[in-house]
């Protein structure tokens, strides 16, 4: 009698397999270096593209299964939040600031990263890891729409929400994140994954999404928690694809570490200096705070950042020389960073203000080496300003560094009382640093950063008003074209908090949801 | 009273603790699962239930939807067994594993020789033969307090019949192995359980072998090597094995003799504190030296097996990888604890 043998079932990675890799094909009529053009120039040597291990098994049906059911889910509770009138249940109107600077800072970077990774899905020759960046691309694509959706809700109550896209092409201190991932996709499919797979998602986005994420629960904001709890459960696999894309550039070939390195080196501080706006955010922005900036960059990147370089060392590879630097500025970051964003509120498409008092003994006791030195002494100074009712509005457009596009505000390493300026001479023209390591930045790669888009200098050239306006009109604005350009209205949109429209609404739309009229 | 675990593809079984995680019992048996935030978040640890009924726990709405609820998956972190349980896990098949199931085992203890000052050689005539795979190690039962038992990596070759041998290091102030210092003699009775652990040799991989072990570590490694050779293993074989000075390195002559004997099998004895003046003529240094020596730097297309105190293992790991041998091809007996799952460790590397 014949036995029918059963086959013996396929594992995850087997069947994993058969569905992504084993569709790939190899090139007859067309050489590799072709079909792959930009594989090579960065210096990456690959051997055995068969080496990758696929850091996630996720197929496409699977996939689709997964997220609509998480999208559903999504979108039943900003359905709830938005027809229950949940915007009058956060901490305070104020809140909604932090809000605006995700929407406009934020959101456009997980555009930005789907582009990115469908580019570099392409353009790796392992099928595998082409199949992980495909998969990725799309994910980035889903958070960028959910988070547009779930924000929408506040368009149609407050300020600064209407126009996001515009603003992040044009608004002043946005080219920041903007330039930052310009910077990551126009460099090669490899340097593009160390930096935002590896050092952006793995080694930095904790520090992106627990200080809005938190906070939007600390706050009552049901709709960004929501959306970042959808989220998280996406960037584990995110992260995994960095980790496992460095081990495997590092174990193809020795002459890759020096390279890898670089990108380390450079992508930490590019991804810390973009962090200081949430610094900023974390320590000024929420009424009702989850933890200080300090202390999220200790566990964050101190505790966790430490123990991956401690296993890093192992390829050879070593904290970046930044580290140094990031450790002394860790106390005076947010509050350098929230000054500058106050002497320019009449040119940020959000709201700001001055910390209270008891705002300010919070921040005392969160930074009691620096706070009550530095920092409170000028808050004082321009709150005593402000009630004789000079308050500050910085006119004079800040020089900006060339590399990572924030005025040049931070103050030297070890001399809080010195702003810090570098300079160096590229073909005859000087350009302008916030540090020494954006100066090195610019000087390894000078050929890409004397190309940047500086706002300030675009300003100044004139490109940055509307068709039609003539600048040598008699009583010419520049400050006030420039907001028009950006679509951002006078009064409406910029300036404090306090007496802003956003403030008045709230708090009589919050009286009507209590009181009977 | 717990229920049991069994995973797919491994085939392998384990008793749980009512409260226990399917997690952190298979990290603690040596099982390592895919895993990352531990709380329910990041869904990272999914597995399939393909027999019986768990407790899914805190695990979150968005990282366990209700359609994969339904067709059986289950957070490995935050899991807890209901009954018996089979899981299929993302982890890849180990052709090599022989997934012996554990029982007891009753022996008297036939001889004790002082193989060094601080190791006994503890030969244990069993009840009936014991079955297991060389690299693989026992739960012995500590007779002086009861409950306890202690892990020991089986030294002799699988082939040893009903008698099998232990070589335990004299812990200052460890409990158990004061115990078997101080009190056990020839002719008392024991009981242990075994065979456990997933530290055996990959032959199917067909790579020559680096064998690398410090102290009593040296039993797996001196059972895989006398079963390799017995079994008539062409792959070139070399242990290098550290000790602190001669009168600390055993079986030292058995291993010269077998590489006499064996055109196939190195042997590189290294001493990390020898006195200076003696007659040792071998390596002096630490064994991850010896083993850079040795290799001159280049471990590529081999593949390693570690055993000894943890510093030891992290020197040999950080060496092998400066000779580009990576942790696909690196074994190690590595236990994980739950508090390993809690700790701040990166996950770039999953089993060393």
């Amino acid at each position: 009698m014949d036995m029918q043998v059963p086959k013996k079932k396929l594992s995850l990675k087997e069947r994993y397999t058969l569905m992504t890799r084993d569709l790939a094909w190899d090139t007859s009529y067309q050489p590799k270096e072709k079909v792959y053009p930009y594989a090579g120039y960065e210096g990456i040597k690959i051997h055995d593209w068969d080496k990758w291990e696929d850091p996630f098994r996720l197929t496409m049906d699977a996939y689709w299964k997964y997220q609509s059911e998480k999208e559903r889910k999504l979108y039943a509770i900003i359905d709830a939040y938005s027809q229950s009138n949940g915007h009058l249940g956060v901490t305070d109107a104020r809140y909604l600031n932090a809000i605006k600077l995700f929407l406009t800072g934020v959101t456009p970077l997980e555009y930005m990263a789907h582009r990115g990774f469908a580019h570099v899905g392409r353009q790796f020759p392992g099928a595998g890891a082409r199949v992980a960046c495909m998969m990725q691309a799309i994910d980035e694509m889903r958070h960028a729409q959910t988070q547009i959706h779930s924000l929408s809700n506040y368009n149609k109550y407050y300020n600064g929400f209407h126009d996001f896209p515009h603003m992040y092409d044009r608004v002043w201190y946005l080219s920041v994140p903007k330039s930052f991932f310009e910077d990551a996709m126009t460099a090669g499919p490899f340097e593009f994954v160390v930096s935002i797979g590896f050092s952006f998602e793995y080694v930095l986005t904790n520090l992106l999404f627990v200080p809005f994420v938190s906070g939007a629960a600390y706050n009552g904001d049901m709709g960004t928690m929501t959306f970042g709890f959808s989220a998280q459960s996406d960037e584990a696999r995110h992260m995994t694809l960095g980790l496992e894309c460095i081990k495997f550039i590092l174990e193809q070939d020795p002459a890759n570490l020096p390279i890898v390195q670089r990108w380390i080196d450079k992508w930490t501080w590019r991804g810390v200096r973009l962090l200081s706006i949430v610094a900023a955010m974390m320590d000024y922005m929420l009424p009702k705070r989850v933890m200080s900036w300090k202390e999220a960059w200790e566990i964050y990147f101190e505790e966790n950042g430490g123990a991956l370089f401690k296993d890093l060392a192992r390829y050879g590879i070593r904290m970046p020389d930044c580290a140094a630097q990031i450790a002394k500025e860790k106390d005076h970051l947010s509050h350098q960073v929230w000054a500058t964003f106050y002497n320019y509120g009449a040119a940020t498409d959000f709201h700001t203000w001055l910390p209270d008092a008891e705002e300010m003994d919070w921040l005392a006791q969160k930074y009691p080496d620096t706070f009550d030195k530095y920092y409170r002494p000028r808050f004082e100074f321009w709150r005593e300003q402000a009630d004789k009712g000079n308050r500050f509005y910085n006119k004079t457009l800040p020089m900006l560094c060339q590399t990572c596009q924030i005025p040049t505000v931070f103050t030297e390493p070890d001399d809080p009382t010195k702003i810090c300026y570098r300079e160096t001479t590229y073909k005859g023209d000087k350009y302008h640093f916030c540090s020494d390591h954006c100066q090195h930045i610019f000087e390894n790669e000078p050929e890409k950063y004397v190309q940047a888009w500086l706002p300030v200098n675009q300003i100044y050239q004139g490109n940055c008003f509307d068709d039609g306006v003539d600048p040598g009109a008699p009583g010419f604005d520049p400050l006030a074209a420039v907001l028009e350009h950006c679509r951002m209205v006078h009064g409406r949109d910029n300036l404090d908090f306090e007496g802003s429209e956003d403030q008045r609404n709230f708090e009589e739309w919050r009286g009507m949801s209590k009181r009977n009229a | 009273m717990g229920y049991a675990l069994t995973i797919e593809p491994l085939g392998q079984t384990l008793e749980l603790d009512d409260d226990q995680t399917v997690l952190d019992a298979c990290l603690r048996a040596g099982i390592w699962l895919p895993h990352a935030c531990c709380h329910g978040l990041c869904a990272t640890c999914k597995v399939q239930v393909v027999e019986g009924e768990v407790d899914h726990g805190e695990a979150s709405d968005f990282a366990l939807m209700d359609f994969e609820r339904d067709e059986g998956k289950t957070l490995a972190c935050c899991a807890r067994l209901q009954s018996d349980v089979t899981i299929e896990a993302d982890i890849d098949e180990e052709p090599d594993a022989r997934n012996i199931p554990v029982s007891d085992f009753h022996g008297t203890v036939s001889r004790i020789e002082q193989l060094t000052p601080t190791i006994k050689g503890v030969f244990i005539a069993l009840d009936r033969p014991l079955d297991f795979q060389a690299g693989q190690y026992v739960n012995l039962d500590i007779a002086a307090e009861p409950g306890m038992s202690r892990a020991f990596s089986l030294a002799s070759a699988p082939s040893g019949g009903c008698e099998v041998e232990l070589n335990i290091r004299h812990v200052p102030g460890g409990r158990g192995t004061t115990w078997v210092h101080e009190s056990l003699r020839a002719g008392d009775t024991v009981k242990l359980s075994g065979p456990y652990g997933r530290f055996f040799v990959r032959e199917s991989a067909q790579k020559p072998l680096i064998f690398m072990a410090g102290g009593s570590g040296l039993s797996s490694p001196r059972s895989m090597i006398l079963d390799l050779l017995a079994r008539g293993c062409a792959q070139p074989l070399t242990l290098v094995y550290g000790a602190r000075n001669r009168t600390e390195l055993y079986y030292h002559d058995d291993f010269v003799r077998l590489a006499a004997a064996h055109a196939n099998f190195s042997y590189v004895p290294a001493l990390s504190d020898e006195p200076a003046g003696s007659d040792w003529t071998g390596f002096r240094g630490f064994a991850h030296e010896a083993a850079l020596a040795r290799f001159r730097e280049d471990f590529r297309g081999h593949q390693a097996y570690l055993c000894g105190p943890p510093v030891m293992i992290d020197a040999c790991i950080n060496a092998l990888m400066q000779g580009r041998l990576f942790e696909r091809d690196i074994f190690t007996e590595k236990f994980f604890s739950a508090a390993d799952a809690q700790q701040v460790r990166s996950p770039l590397f999953r089993k060393i």
